[in-house]
Protein backbone atom coordinates (compact mmCIF):
# COMPACT_ATOMS: atom_id res chain seq x y z
CA UNK A 1 0.00 0.00 0.00
CA UNK A 2 1.94 3.13 -1.53
CA UNK A 3 0.57 5.92 1.36
CA UNK A 4 -0.16 9.18 -0.31
CA UNK A 5 -1.19 7.38 -4.09
CA UNK A 6 -4.49 6.70 -5.25
CA UNK A 7 -5.88 5.58 -7.87
CA UNK A 8 -8.37 8.38 -9.00
CA UNK A 9 -10.37 6.07 -10.49
CA UNK A 10 -11.00 3.77 -8.34
CA UNK A 11 -14.53 3.81 -6.46
CA UNK A 12 -15.06 5.29 -3.28
CA UNK A 13 -18.19 3.56 -1.11
CA UNK A 14 -20.76 5.22 1.67
CA UNK A 15 -23.16 4.53 4.31
CA UNK A 16 -26.30 4.71 2.50
CA UNK A 17 -28.00 8.09 3.92
CA UNK A 18 -31.17 9.43 2.81
CA UNK A 19 -30.69 12.83 0.26
CA UNK A 20 -32.59 15.55 1.96
CA UNK A 21 -34.03 16.85 -1.57
CA UNK A 22 -35.59 14.73 -3.35
CA UNK A 23 -38.90 13.83 -5.37
CA UNK A 24 -38.50 10.35 -4.62
CA UNK A 25 -36.29 7.74 -3.25
CA UNK A 26 -35.48 4.49 -5.07
CA UNK A 27 -33.11 1.56 -2.95
CA UNK A 28 -31.74 -0.95 -4.82
CA UNK A 29 -30.06 -4.24 -2.48
CA UNK A 30 -29.25 -7.10 -2.99
CA UNK A 31 -27.67 -10.15 -0.23
CA UNK A 32 -25.35 -8.44 2.22
CA UNK A 33 -26.68 -5.23 0.69
CA UNK A 34 -29.86 -5.66 3.37
CA UNK A 35 -27.92 -4.84 6.08
CA UNK A 36 -27.30 -1.35 4.20
CA UNK A 37 -31.04 -1.10 3.62
CA UNK A 38 -31.53 -1.60 7.47
CA UNK A 39 -29.50 1.06 8.63
CA UNK A 40 -31.00 3.17 5.77
CA UNK A 41 -34.51 2.57 7.49
CA UNK A 42 -33.19 3.62 10.86
CA UNK A 43 -32.84 6.72 9.76
CA UNK A 44 -35.67 9.46 9.98
CA UNK A 45 -37.61 8.42 6.85
CA UNK A 46 -38.06 10.69 4.12
CA UNK A 47 -41.69 12.04 3.37
CA UNK A 48 -41.15 11.78 -0.48
CA UNK A 49 -42.52 7.95 -1.88
CA UNK A 50 -40.19 5.56 -1.60
CA UNK A 51 -39.62 2.24 -3.73
CA UNK A 52 -37.53 -0.67 -2.26
CA UNK A 53 -36.55 -3.76 -4.26
CA UNK A 54 -34.63 -6.09 -2.69
CA UNK A 55 -33.56 -9.88 -3.33
CA UNK A 56 -31.35 -12.78 -0.72
CA UNK A 57 -29.04 -14.24 -2.04
CA UNK A 58 -30.09 -17.41 -2.23
CA UNK A 59 -26.95 -19.05 -1.74
CA UNK A 60 -26.10 -17.24 1.34
CA UNK A 61 -26.92 -18.24 5.34
CA UNK A 62 -28.00 -15.10 5.74
CA UNK A 63 -30.93 -13.87 4.64
CA UNK A 64 -32.94 -10.16 5.63
CA UNK A 65 -36.28 -10.34 3.26
CA UNK A 66 -38.14 -11.12 6.70
CA UNK A 67 -36.69 -8.52 8.82
CA UNK A 68 -36.61 -5.64 5.85
CA UNK A 69 -40.52 -6.86 4.71
CA UNK A 70 -41.81 -6.05 8.55
CA UNK A 71 -39.69 -2.80 8.97
CA UNK A 72 -41.08 -1.20 5.17
CA UNK A 73 -44.29 -1.54 5.09
CA UNK A 74 -45.08 0.19 1.86
CA UNK A 75 -43.41 0.07 -1.45
CA UNK A 76 -41.48 -2.66 -1.27
CA UNK A 77 -40.77 -5.67 -3.85
CA UNK A 78 -39.09 -8.36 -2.95
CA UNK A 79 -37.54 -10.30 -6.10
CA UNK A 80 -36.13 -13.84 -6.17
CA UNK A 81 -32.80 -12.74 -7.37
CA UNK A 82 -30.83 -9.46 -8.12
CA UNK A 83 -31.66 -10.22 -11.94
CA UNK A 84 -35.02 -9.79 -11.27
CA UNK A 85 -34.23 -7.07 -9.18
CA UNK A 86 -32.61 -5.05 -12.17
CA UNK A 87 -35.75 -6.28 -14.05
CA UNK A 88 -37.42 -4.79 -11.69
CA UNK A 89 -35.69 -1.31 -11.53
CA UNK A 90 -35.89 -1.73 -15.48
CA UNK A 91 -40.00 -1.46 -15.04
CA UNK A 92 -39.95 1.42 -12.55
CA UNK A 93 -37.11 3.73 -14.41
CA UNK A 94 -39.93 5.26 -17.22
CA UNK A 95 -41.53 6.42 -14.69
CA UNK A 96 -39.04 7.76 -12.54
CA UNK A 97 -39.01 11.97 -12.75
CA UNK A 98 -35.89 14.30 -12.36
CA UNK A 99 -35.28 14.57 -8.51
CA UNK A 100 -35.69 10.85 -7.83
CA UNK A 101 -33.02 9.94 -5.85
CA UNK A 102 -31.17 6.46 -6.04
CA UNK A 103 -29.79 4.72 -3.76
CA UNK A 104 -27.69 0.75 -4.23
CA UNK A 105 -26.10 -1.44 -2.10
CA UNK A 106 -25.02 -5.22 -2.58
CA UNK A 107 -21.51 -6.19 -4.11
CA UNK A 108 -19.15 -4.58 -5.99
CA UNK A 109 -20.76 -5.86 -9.22
CA UNK A 110 -24.31 -5.56 -8.50
CA UNK A 111 -23.95 -1.96 -7.87
CA UNK A 112 -22.31 -1.51 -11.38
CA UNK A 113 -25.47 -3.41 -13.23
CA UNK A 114 -27.86 -1.17 -11.43
CA UNK A 115 -25.72 1.76 -12.54
CA UNK A 116 -25.22 -0.18 -15.78
CA UNK A 117 -29.17 0.33 -15.94
CA UNK A 118 -29.66 3.79 -14.38
CA UNK A 119 -27.29 5.13 -17.04
CA UNK A 120 -29.94 4.29 -20.24
CA UNK A 121 -32.17 6.85 -18.36
CA UNK A 122 -29.32 9.87 -18.20
CA UNK A 123 -28.50 9.40 -14.63
CA UNK A 124 -25.03 9.55 -13.68
CA UNK A 125 -23.28 7.23 -11.36
CA UNK A 126 -21.74 10.74 -9.35
CA UNK A 127 -25.60 10.81 -8.27
CA UNK A 128 -25.93 7.79 -6.86
CA UNK A 129 -25.41 6.83 -3.44
CA UNK A 130 -23.28 3.56 -3.20
CA UNK A 131 -22.76 1.37 -0.28
CA UNK A 132 -20.53 -1.80 -0.89
CA UNK A 133 -21.89 -4.83 1.04
CA UNK A 134 -20.31 -8.15 2.02
CA UNK A 135 -17.44 -8.45 0.17
CA UNK A 136 -14.38 -6.90 -1.94
CA UNK A 137 -14.49 -9.30 -4.57
CA UNK A 138 -13.98 -7.40 -7.86
CA UNK A 139 -14.63 -7.96 -11.72
CA UNK A 140 -11.68 -8.01 -13.46
CA UNK A 141 -11.14 -7.14 -17.36
CA UNK A 142 -8.41 -8.60 -18.98
CA UNK A 143 -6.67 -6.01 -21.04
CA UNK A 144 -5.25 -8.72 -23.46
CA UNK A 145 -8.10 -10.58 -24.24
CA UNK A 146 -11.15 -8.69 -23.17
CA UNK A 147 -12.76 -11.07 -20.79
CA UNK A 148 -14.38 -10.06 -17.90
CA UNK A 149 -14.20 -12.45 -14.72
CA UNK A 150 -16.52 -12.10 -11.63
CA UNK A 151 -16.40 -12.81 -8.30
CA UNK A 152 -12.48 -12.20 -8.06
CA UNK A 153 -11.13 -12.78 -4.48
CA UNK A 154 -7.26 -13.06 -5.12
CA UNK A 155 -4.35 -11.22 -7.28
CA UNK A 156 -2.83 -12.51 -8.73
CA UNK A 157 -5.87 -14.17 -11.01
CA UNK A 158 -5.83 -16.36 -13.76
CA UNK A 159 -7.97 -15.43 -16.99
CA UNK A 160 -10.95 -17.59 -17.63
CA UNK A 161 -10.44 -16.45 -21.10
CA UNK A 162 -6.77 -16.60 -22.19
CA UNK A 163 -5.12 -18.17 -19.20
CA UNK A 164 -2.45 -15.45 -18.58
CA UNK A 165 -2.04 -14.77 -14.82
CA UNK A 166 -3.32 -11.40 -14.17
CA UNK A 167 -2.10 -8.71 -11.57
CA UNK A 168 -5.55 -6.98 -10.84
CA UNK A 169 -5.12 -3.25 -10.74
CA UNK A 170 -6.97 -0.43 -8.82
CA UNK A 171 -7.32 1.34 -11.94
CA UNK A 172 -11.39 0.87 -12.24
CA UNK A 173 -13.66 0.82 -15.46
CA UNK A 174 -17.21 2.63 -14.95
CA UNK A 175 -18.36 1.57 -18.31
CA UNK A 176 -17.12 -1.76 -17.61
CA UNK A 177 -17.74 -2.03 -14.16
CA UNK A 178 -14.24 -3.96 -13.58
CA UNK A 179 -10.95 -3.29 -12.77
CA UNK A 180 -7.87 -4.00 -15.01
CA UNK A 181 -6.01 -6.64 -15.21
CA UNK A 182 -2.66 -7.04 -16.70
CA UNK A 183 -0.20 -10.00 -17.68
CA UNK A 184 1.91 -10.34 -14.60
CA UNK A 185 4.68 -11.99 -16.04
CA UNK A 186 5.30 -9.88 -19.51
CA UNK A 187 8.49 -9.29 -18.89
CA UNK A 188 9.93 -12.56 -16.80
CA UNK A 189 7.36 -14.96 -18.43
CA UNK A 190 7.49 -17.54 -15.90
CA UNK A 191 7.98 -15.38 -12.82
CA UNK A 192 4.74 -15.63 -11.61
CA UNK A 193 3.91 -13.89 -7.98
CA UNK A 194 2.21 -16.71 -5.40
CA UNK A 195 -2.08 -15.56 -5.50
CA UNK A 196 -2.66 -14.04 -2.51
CA UNK A 197 -6.47 -13.75 -1.39
CA UNK A 198 -6.83 -9.65 -0.88
CA UNK A 199 -10.63 -9.66 -1.96
CA UNK A 200 -13.00 -11.54 0.54
CA UNK B 1 -2.93 35.09 -26.42
CA UNK B 2 -3.48 34.41 -29.57
CA UNK B 3 -6.93 36.73 -31.55
CA UNK B 4 -8.72 36.92 -34.39
CA UNK B 5 -8.85 39.77 -36.36
CA UNK B 6 -12.31 40.58 -38.23
CA UNK B 7 -14.11 43.33 -39.88
CA UNK B 8 -17.76 44.06 -39.45
CA UNK B 9 -19.65 42.88 -42.73
CA UNK B 10 -22.86 44.61 -41.13
CA UNK B 11 -24.97 45.77 -38.26
CA UNK B 12 -28.25 45.24 -37.52
CA UNK B 13 -30.67 46.98 -35.28
CA UNK B 14 -32.79 43.92 -33.68
CA UNK B 15 -34.86 45.53 -31.18
CA UNK B 16 -34.29 49.19 -29.84
CA UNK B 17 -31.59 47.89 -27.26
CA UNK B 18 -29.89 45.19 -29.36
CA UNK B 19 -28.15 45.28 -32.01
CA UNK B 20 -26.28 42.29 -33.92
CA UNK B 21 -23.09 42.28 -35.43
CA UNK B 22 -21.94 40.14 -39.06
CA UNK B 23 -18.12 39.48 -38.20
CA UNK B 24 -16.02 37.89 -40.80
CA UNK B 25 -11.76 37.16 -40.80
CA UNK B 26 -10.10 40.25 -41.86
CA UNK B 27 -8.18 38.12 -44.81
CA UNK B 28 -11.27 36.68 -46.16
CA UNK B 29 -10.43 33.45 -44.40
CA UNK B 30 -12.94 31.03 -43.02
CA UNK B 31 -13.14 31.37 -39.11
CA UNK B 32 -12.30 28.80 -37.19
CA UNK B 33 -15.68 26.22 -36.10
CA UNK B 34 -17.09 26.01 -33.12
CA UNK B 35 -19.66 24.66 -30.76
CA UNK B 36 -23.41 25.62 -29.41
CA UNK B 37 -23.29 27.84 -26.92
CA UNK B 38 -19.44 29.50 -27.14
CA UNK B 39 -18.32 32.82 -26.55
CA UNK B 40 -15.93 34.81 -27.95
CA UNK B 41 -13.90 38.38 -25.97
CA UNK B 42 -13.88 40.88 -28.41
CA UNK B 43 -11.28 43.76 -27.31
CA UNK B 44 -11.94 47.48 -27.91
CA UNK B 45 -9.77 50.69 -27.60
CA UNK B 46 -11.95 53.08 -25.84
CA UNK B 47 -10.47 56.18 -25.66
CA UNK B 48 -6.80 54.63 -25.36
CA UNK B 49 -8.11 51.86 -22.97
CA UNK B 50 -8.54 48.19 -24.27
CA UNK B 51 -11.92 46.69 -22.96
CA UNK B 52 -12.63 43.54 -23.30
CA UNK B 53 -16.59 42.05 -23.66
CA UNK B 54 -17.38 38.28 -23.30
CA UNK B 55 -20.04 37.67 -26.27
CA UNK B 56 -21.76 34.50 -26.95
CA UNK B 57 -21.90 32.78 -30.39
CA UNK B 58 -25.08 32.70 -31.77
CA UNK B 59 -25.05 31.86 -35.27
CA UNK B 60 -25.16 28.13 -37.12
CA UNK B 61 -22.27 25.95 -36.04
CA UNK B 62 -22.30 25.08 -39.26
CA UNK B 63 -21.25 28.17 -40.36
CA UNK B 64 -17.81 29.22 -40.30
CA UNK B 65 -18.06 32.19 -43.37
CA UNK B 66 -19.15 34.36 -40.21
CA UNK B 67 -19.32 35.12 -36.72
CA UNK B 68 -22.91 36.62 -35.28
CA UNK B 69 -22.75 37.90 -32.18
CA UNK B 70 -25.71 40.12 -30.16
CA UNK B 71 -25.22 42.93 -28.03
CA UNK B 72 -27.70 44.41 -25.51
CA UNK B 73 -27.14 48.23 -24.95
CA UNK B 74 -26.19 48.66 -21.24
CA UNK B 75 -26.44 52.78 -20.30
CA UNK B 76 -25.66 52.62 -16.61
CA UNK B 77 -22.40 50.28 -17.94
CA UNK B 78 -18.61 51.09 -18.40
CA UNK B 79 -19.04 51.41 -21.89
CA UNK B 80 -18.12 48.12 -23.88
CA UNK B 81 -22.03 47.92 -25.32
CA UNK B 82 -22.14 51.86 -25.75
CA UNK B 83 -19.21 51.78 -28.08
CA UNK B 84 -20.31 48.71 -29.57
CA UNK B 85 -23.67 50.31 -30.62
CA UNK B 86 -22.25 53.44 -30.88
CA UNK B 87 -19.19 53.41 -32.67
CA UNK B 88 -18.53 50.31 -34.62
CA UNK B 89 -20.16 50.32 -37.94
CA UNK B 90 -19.89 47.82 -41.42
CA UNK B 91 -16.49 48.12 -42.21
CA UNK B 92 -14.78 48.67 -38.40
CA UNK B 93 -12.32 46.01 -37.60
CA UNK B 94 -12.45 44.37 -33.96
CA UNK B 95 -10.14 42.09 -32.40
CA UNK B 96 -11.59 38.71 -30.96
CA UNK B 97 -10.14 35.58 -29.39
CA UNK B 98 -10.80 32.08 -30.24
CA UNK B 99 -14.09 30.84 -29.73
CA UNK B 100 -14.06 28.95 -26.19
CA UNK B 101 -17.44 26.71 -24.65
CA UNK B 102 -18.23 26.92 -20.99
CA UNK B 103 -21.84 26.14 -21.95
CA UNK B 104 -22.09 23.35 -23.61
CA UNK B 105 -24.43 21.03 -24.05
CA UNK B 106 -23.92 17.53 -22.16
CA UNK B 107 -23.53 14.59 -24.34
CA UNK B 108 -24.58 12.64 -21.11
CA UNK B 109 -28.53 14.38 -20.93
CA UNK B 110 -31.53 12.64 -23.10
CA UNK B 111 -33.12 16.00 -22.49
CA UNK B 112 -32.88 19.22 -22.65
CA UNK B 113 -34.78 22.65 -21.35
CA UNK B 114 -33.22 25.74 -22.18
CA UNK B 115 -34.02 28.80 -20.12
CA UNK B 116 -33.40 32.46 -21.52
CA UNK B 117 -33.75 35.40 -19.81
CA UNK B 118 -34.09 38.97 -22.79
CA UNK B 119 -30.79 38.95 -24.40
CA UNK B 120 -29.66 35.44 -22.67
CA UNK B 121 -31.14 33.85 -25.60
CA UNK B 122 -28.10 34.34 -27.15
CA UNK B 123 -26.13 31.12 -26.42
CA UNK B 124 -29.26 29.43 -27.28
CA UNK B 125 -28.98 30.37 -30.64
CA UNK B 126 -26.05 28.57 -31.81
CA UNK B 127 -26.86 25.41 -28.99
CA UNK B 128 -29.67 24.95 -30.92
CA UNK B 129 -28.20 24.52 -33.85
CA UNK B 130 -26.29 21.86 -32.78
CA UNK B 131 -29.48 20.20 -31.20
CA UNK B 132 -31.48 19.90 -34.44
CA UNK B 133 -28.43 18.44 -36.00
CA UNK B 134 -28.09 15.94 -33.33
CA UNK B 135 -31.81 15.31 -33.22
CA UNK B 136 -31.80 15.55 -29.65
CA UNK B 137 -34.90 16.12 -26.92
CA UNK B 138 -35.26 19.81 -26.21
CA UNK B 139 -37.23 22.77 -25.87
CA UNK B 140 -36.87 26.51 -25.66
CA UNK B 141 -38.21 28.58 -22.89
CA UNK B 142 -37.72 32.02 -23.41
CA UNK B 143 -39.01 34.83 -21.13
CA UNK B 144 -38.73 39.08 -22.44
CA UNK B 145 -40.13 42.59 -20.77
CA UNK B 146 -42.02 43.15 -23.60
CA UNK B 147 -43.28 42.46 -27.28
CA UNK B 148 -40.79 45.26 -28.63
CA UNK B 149 -37.96 43.43 -26.88
CA UNK B 150 -39.01 40.27 -28.47
CA UNK B 151 -35.27 39.80 -30.08
CA UNK B 152 -35.03 36.65 -32.72
CA UNK B 153 -38.72 35.58 -32.35
CA UNK B 154 -39.36 34.91 -35.75
CA UNK B 155 -36.02 33.11 -36.36
CA UNK B 156 -36.62 31.14 -33.06
CA UNK B 157 -40.02 30.06 -34.30
CA UNK B 158 -38.36 28.75 -37.78
CA UNK B 159 -35.28 27.34 -35.82
CA UNK B 160 -37.55 25.31 -33.20
CA UNK B 161 -41.05 25.27 -34.31
CA UNK B 162 -43.51 24.04 -31.61
CA UNK B 163 -40.21 23.15 -29.38
CA UNK B 164 -40.13 26.92 -28.69
CA UNK B 165 -42.22 28.83 -25.30
CA UNK B 166 -42.41 32.58 -25.24
CA UNK B 167 -43.47 34.77 -21.91
CA UNK B 168 -44.00 38.30 -22.62
CA UNK B 169 -43.63 40.17 -18.81
CA UNK B 170 -45.55 43.00 -20.16
CA UNK B 171 -48.69 41.04 -20.97
CA UNK B 172 -48.40 39.27 -17.46
CA UNK B 173 -46.63 35.79 -19.26
CA UNK B 174 -44.75 34.19 -16.62
CA UNK B 175 -42.64 31.30 -17.16
CA UNK B 176 -43.44 29.01 -13.92
CA UNK B 177 -39.51 27.36 -13.34
CA UNK B 178 -40.98 25.26 -10.04
CA UNK B 179 -43.92 23.66 -12.18
CA UNK B 180 -41.46 23.13 -15.30
CA UNK B 181 -38.75 21.04 -13.06
CA UNK B 182 -41.76 19.13 -11.82
CA UNK B 183 -42.91 17.03 -14.14
CA UNK B 184 -39.20 15.92 -16.20
CA UNK B 185 -37.99 12.59 -16.63
CA UNK B 186 -34.51 11.42 -15.42
CA UNK B 187 -31.58 12.51 -17.55
CA UNK B 188 -33.31 15.91 -18.12
CA UNK B 189 -30.79 18.94 -18.09
CA UNK B 190 -31.71 22.29 -17.60
CA UNK B 191 -29.46 25.29 -19.08
CA UNK B 192 -29.80 28.88 -18.20
CA UNK B 193 -29.25 32.34 -19.28
CA UNK B 194 -30.51 35.07 -17.94
CA UNK B 195 -30.99 38.09 -15.51
CA UNK B 196 -28.88 37.15 -11.91
CA UNK B 197 -31.80 36.44 -10.01
CA UNK B 198 -33.74 34.46 -12.78
CA UNK B 199 -30.86 32.05 -12.55
CA UNK B 200 -30.36 32.25 -8.99
CA UNK B 201 -34.13 31.07 -8.59
CA UNK B 202 -33.71 28.12 -11.13
CA UNK B 203 -30.53 26.92 -8.94
CA UNK B 204 -32.37 27.04 -5.74
CA UNK B 205 -35.51 25.29 -6.96
CA UNK B 206 -33.70 22.67 -8.58
CA UNK B 207 -31.43 22.05 -5.47
CA UNK B 208 -34.90 21.77 -3.67
CA UNK B 209 -36.60 19.50 -6.22
CA UNK B 210 -33.38 17.13 -5.72
CA UNK B 211 -32.03 17.92 -9.10
CA UNK B 212 -27.79 17.20 -9.15
CA UNK B 213 -25.56 20.51 -9.54
CA UNK B 214 -24.36 18.98 -12.79
CA UNK B 215 -27.96 18.72 -14.26
CA UNK B 216 -27.87 22.66 -14.47
CA UNK B 217 -26.02 24.72 -16.32
CA UNK B 218 -26.09 28.52 -16.36
CA UNK B 219 -23.69 30.98 -18.02
CA UNK B 220 -23.51 34.53 -16.38
CA UNK B 221 -20.63 37.28 -17.76
CA UNK B 222 -20.94 39.73 -14.97
CA UNK B 223 -19.40 43.03 -16.02
CA UNK B 224 -16.22 44.16 -13.56
CA UNK B 225 -18.08 46.04 -10.48
CA UNK B 226 -16.21 49.31 -9.37
CA UNK B 227 -14.99 49.94 -6.60
CA UNK B 228 -12.44 52.00 -4.47
CA UNK B 229 -8.91 52.29 -5.83
CA UNK B 230 -6.36 49.96 -4.62
CA UNK B 231 -2.86 48.83 -5.00
CA UNK B 232 -1.55 45.17 -6.80
CA UNK B 233 1.79 44.23 -6.15
CA UNK B 234 3.18 40.90 -8.52
CA UNK B 235 5.41 39.27 -5.96
CA UNK B 236 7.30 37.49 -8.67
CA UNK B 237 7.95 40.88 -11.65
CA UNK B 238 7.61 43.27 -8.33
CA UNK B 239 5.49 45.45 -10.43
CA UNK B 240 3.33 47.26 -8.59
CA UNK B 241 0.11 48.54 -10.38
CA UNK B 242 -2.66 51.00 -9.52
CA UNK B 243 -6.44 49.69 -9.79
CA UNK B 244 -8.53 52.77 -10.40
CA UNK B 245 -12.17 52.29 -9.26
CA UNK B 246 -13.68 51.97 -12.46
CA UNK B 247 -10.94 49.81 -13.57
CA UNK B 248 -11.00 45.53 -13.50
CA UNK B 249 -7.64 44.71 -11.74
CA UNK B 250 -7.17 42.50 -14.49
CA UNK B 251 -7.57 45.60 -17.13
CA UNK B 252 -4.78 47.29 -14.70
CA UNK B 253 -2.31 44.75 -14.54
CA UNK B 254 -2.56 44.86 -18.73
CA UNK B 255 -2.51 48.04 -19.07
CA UNK B 256 0.22 48.07 -16.91
CA UNK B 257 1.87 45.56 -19.52
CA UNK B 258 1.66 42.25 -17.51
CA UNK B 259 0.20 39.82 -19.76
CA UNK B 260 -1.86 37.92 -16.62
CA UNK B 261 -4.04 34.59 -18.11
CA UNK B 262 -7.69 35.53 -18.89
CA UNK B 263 -10.20 33.48 -21.15
CA UNK B 264 -14.04 34.26 -20.00
CA UNK B 265 -13.29 37.52 -18.62
CA UNK B 266 -16.72 37.27 -17.08
CA UNK B 267 -16.08 34.91 -13.67
CA UNK B 268 -17.02 31.61 -15.16
CA UNK B 269 -14.09 30.07 -16.19
CA UNK B 270 -11.37 29.99 -13.72
CA UNK B 271 -8.39 30.68 -15.89
CA UNK B 272 -7.57 33.99 -14.44
CA UNK B 273 -7.18 32.70 -10.60
CA UNK B 274 -4.12 34.34 -8.75
CA UNK B 275 -2.55 33.67 -5.76
CA UNK B 276 -2.98 36.01 -3.40
CA UNK B 277 0.51 36.12 -1.37
CA UNK B 278 -1.37 39.00 0.99
CA UNK B 279 -3.82 41.84 1.66
CA UNK B 280 -4.31 44.15 3.59
CA UNK B 281 -7.65 44.50 3.67
CA UNK B 282 -10.62 42.51 2.46
CA UNK B 283 -10.69 40.59 -0.84
CA UNK B 284 -14.62 41.54 -2.69
CA UNK B 285 -14.59 38.39 -4.41
CA UNK B 286 -17.12 39.03 -7.41
CA UNK B 287 -16.60 35.26 -9.53
CA UNK B 288 -18.83 32.59 -9.87
CA UNK B 289 -15.62 29.71 -9.52
CA UNK B 290 -14.13 30.13 -6.32
CA UNK B 291 -16.80 28.06 -3.52
CA UNK B 292 -17.96 30.56 -1.19
CA UNK B 293 -15.30 28.07 0.99
CA UNK B 294 -12.74 29.23 -1.06
CA UNK B 295 -13.79 32.85 -0.85
CA UNK B 296 -13.53 33.06 2.72
CA UNK B 297 -10.08 31.75 2.99
CA UNK B 298 -9.21 34.74 0.73
CA UNK B 299 -5.94 32.43 -0.58
CA UNK B 300 -7.23 32.91 -4.65
CA UNK B 301 -8.40 35.71 -6.68
CA UNK B 302 -10.53 35.85 -10.00
CA UNK B 303 -8.95 39.57 -11.43
CA UNK B 304 -11.82 39.51 -13.89
CA UNK B 305 -14.59 40.37 -11.73
CA UNK B 306 -13.03 40.74 -7.91
CA UNK B 307 -11.07 43.42 -6.48
CA UNK B 308 -10.02 44.61 -2.83
CA UNK B 309 -11.23 46.88 -0.28
CA UNK B 310 -7.31 47.35 0.55
CA UNK B 311 -3.89 49.35 0.60
CA UNK B 312 -2.03 46.90 -1.15
CA UNK B 313 -2.96 43.20 -2.03
CA UNK B 314 0.20 40.66 -3.53
CA UNK B 315 -0.17 38.22 -5.70
CA UNK B 316 1.75 35.53 -6.98
CA UNK B 317 2.49 36.65 -10.80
Amino acid sequence: MERGYWIRSKPLYDSLVWKQHATGHVVIAEGEGGIAVLKLFQQMCPREPIKLLFADDTSATKKYADIITKLVPEGLQVCESGEAVLAALREQLPDCLMGTQFYVAGSEAFIWAVIEELKVYGVQDRNVEKELSGTLARSVYCVHCKTTDKDVHHSIHQCSGCGRHLFVRDHFSRRLGAYMGVMVDAEEPGNIPAAEEIYP
Amino acid sequence: MSVLNVKVAEVEQVTEVVKHFTLVQENGEPLPRFSGGSHVVVSMDINGRIHRNPYSLMGSTANTDSYHISVRKQENSRGGSVYMHEQVKPGSTLQITYPTNLFAISKLGRRHILIAGGIGITPFMSQISDLNRLGYDYELHYAYRSPEHAAFREQLQEMCGDRVHFYVDSEDERLDIPDLLSHQPLGTHVYICGPVPMVKALHLHAKNLGWPDNHVHSEEFTAPPSGDEFTVELALSGMEVTVPGDMSMLEAMEEAGAEPPFLCRGGACGRCELEVVSCDGVIMHNDHYLSDHEKAEGRSIMPCVSRAKCSKLVVNL
